[in-house]
């Protein structure tokens, strides 16, 4: 492969890290992070070959992908990462950003779910667990996904059949909506 | 001894056997809890993948409640919400610019002076002679392996507790108790439980990985500390025989309910009849249910 390299190139890896402090040109790809990762097998650009598409600046790549939203953030690269770079900060960034740059994504389903999961904590102020596994299913179009599962937690009384409304949703709520003008 | 105390939203729910029976476990070892008021979700997951400036002031919002209430400590047992409340107090200390975002966010400016600890780092504080002194049962003939999930000692820098790869807390705990522990290398594996409801497939293989270790190390039980490693562990635990044509038939319980059982409480007041898959053949014949 031909890698063409201008100034442009490094806009990414200055984003990364004027915006996470993170530097991930310190990355010489010792793979230490793709070794450990759980979900490595899942992924088509794997955790050290994403390090590598930051600092080419292969933006495109990286989104189509779909690389970010297979991470656990179970944070095992970060403590093995032999040159320090916190790896989840740069892919959490990475997730933040694509709400700005648009480009494709495969498994749009996780930033659905991850949507679904905050609008109702800001909803009740806590996870309604039983609404969210139906509202994921419903987007998804798998309505009757681990219904197995779901009714033995059921009847042991582990999952509620109702949401629990927090005394300090109030707060929350304010503060989810400063947040949302702060970073408008 | 006070501690302020977050149960989360999986300890009122799912993992409602943690919180009674880790209830019944500080009764009995003299620790005070007292639920923080108005707490709300620490937005586990979700808030860091979608804002950074989220995932600290949900943290920051729980925290400033107990710091408003006189308390300097906080226990958390789920190990979501525990790494982001660790991880929160870290980043408000390191980064003056973030720290001014966040008060100007809260009209009340937290100091950061709640520390924030998981109820193992508690027990271990007060001393395995302690635990020891108190075990009305000895945990003679329990063979088992303790599955310390991802976060709660990783990355070291936030976590600040045990050996980052090779944990030993809880090892320790059931050694002090009588019990038997296996050595296994799946200690910190991380189980998948962020994509439970959308991509389990992954969590199915993660689950199954942990559970074959532990199976193929001789445990009769495996223990654990968090309450989202117990919901997939046991919840999922048909599926996984299912998917991958195997019977591993393992008891997922926490370490507060053999802690519990340990101490003379009854079945019931430390939830073992929530468990999906029944400990009976397990603690039974050795006189503990």
């Amino acid at each position: 492969m031909n890698i063409a390299v201008s100034k442009e190139t490094f806009n990414l890896a200055t984003h990364i890290q004027s915006t996470t402090g993170e530097n991930v040109m310190f990355c010489y790809q010792c793979k230490k992070c793709t070794l450990g990762c759980p979900s490595a097998y899942r992924m088509r650009m794997k955790p050290h070959e994403l390090m590598r598409a930051i600092q080419l600046g292969r933006e495109e790549e990286i989104y189509w992908s779909g690389t970010i939203w297979i991470c656990l953030s179970c944070e095992t690269c970060n403590t093995r990462c032999p040159q320090g770079i916190n790896i989840l900060r740069v892919i959490d960034r990475l997730r933040e950003r694509s709400k700005e740059v648009k480009y494709y994504n495969p498994y749009p389903a996780i930033p659905a779910f991850h949507r679904l999961f905050l609008a109702l904590v800001e909803r009740f102020g806590r996870i309604y667990e039983l609404g969210l596994a139906v509202l994921v299913n419903l987007r998804m179009l798998s309505p009757f996904k681990d219904i197995d599962m779901a009714y033995p937690m059921f009847i042991r009384g582990k999952m509620k059949p109702w949401p629990h409304r927090s005394q300090g949703v109030k707060e929350l709520q304010q503060v989810m909506e400063r947040i949302r003008r702060l970073e408008e | 001894m006070r501690y302020a105390y977050y149960p989360g939203c999986s300890l009122s729910s799912s993992g409602i056997e943690f919180h009674l029976s880790f209830q019944y476990v500080a009764r009995s070892l003299g620790i005070e809890l007292v639920e923080v008021k108005d707490w709300v979700c620490c937005g586990a997951s979700s808030a860091h993948a979608t804002s950074h400036l989220l995932s600290i002031a949900l943290p920051v919002l729980n925290l400033s409640h107990a710091e408003k209430e006189g308390f300097d400590k906080l226990i958390a047992p789920c190990l979501a919400c525990l790494s982001r409340f660790k991880g929160a107090n870290i980043e408000m200390k390191n980064d003056p610019h973030l720290r001014k975002k966040i008060h100007e966010i809260f009209d009340y400016p937290y100091q950061g002076k709640v520390k924030v600890y998981h109820p193992l780092e508690v027990f271990l504080e007060l001393g395995l002679d302690r635990i020891r002194a108190r075990a009305r049962k000895r945990l003679k003939g329990l063979r088992v392996a303790c599955y310390y999930g991802c976060v709660l000692t990783r990355p070291p820098q936030i976590a600040q507790f045990d050996d980052v790869e090779n944990p030993q807390s809880m090892d320790s705990i059931i050694q002090a108790l009588g019990g038997e522990t296996i050595d296994w290398s799946y200690k910190t594996e991380c189980c998948g439980v962020s994509m439970t409801l959308t991509f389990s497939d992954i969590v199915l293989k993660l689950s199954n990985d942990i559970l074959r270790e532990a199976k193929e190390g001789g445990a009769s039980a495996i223990i654990v500390c968090c309450p989202l490693c117990q919901a997939n562990l046991d919840g999922r635990q048909r599926q996984i025989e299912e998917t991958y044509q195997v019977r591993y038939g393992l008891p997922i319980l926490y370490i507060t309910q053999v802690m519990g059982l340990s101490f003379g409480a009854y079945p019931k007041e430390v939830g073992l009849e929530k468990l999906i898959t029944s400990p009976k053949e397990v603690l039974g014949p050795i006189g503990l249910m």
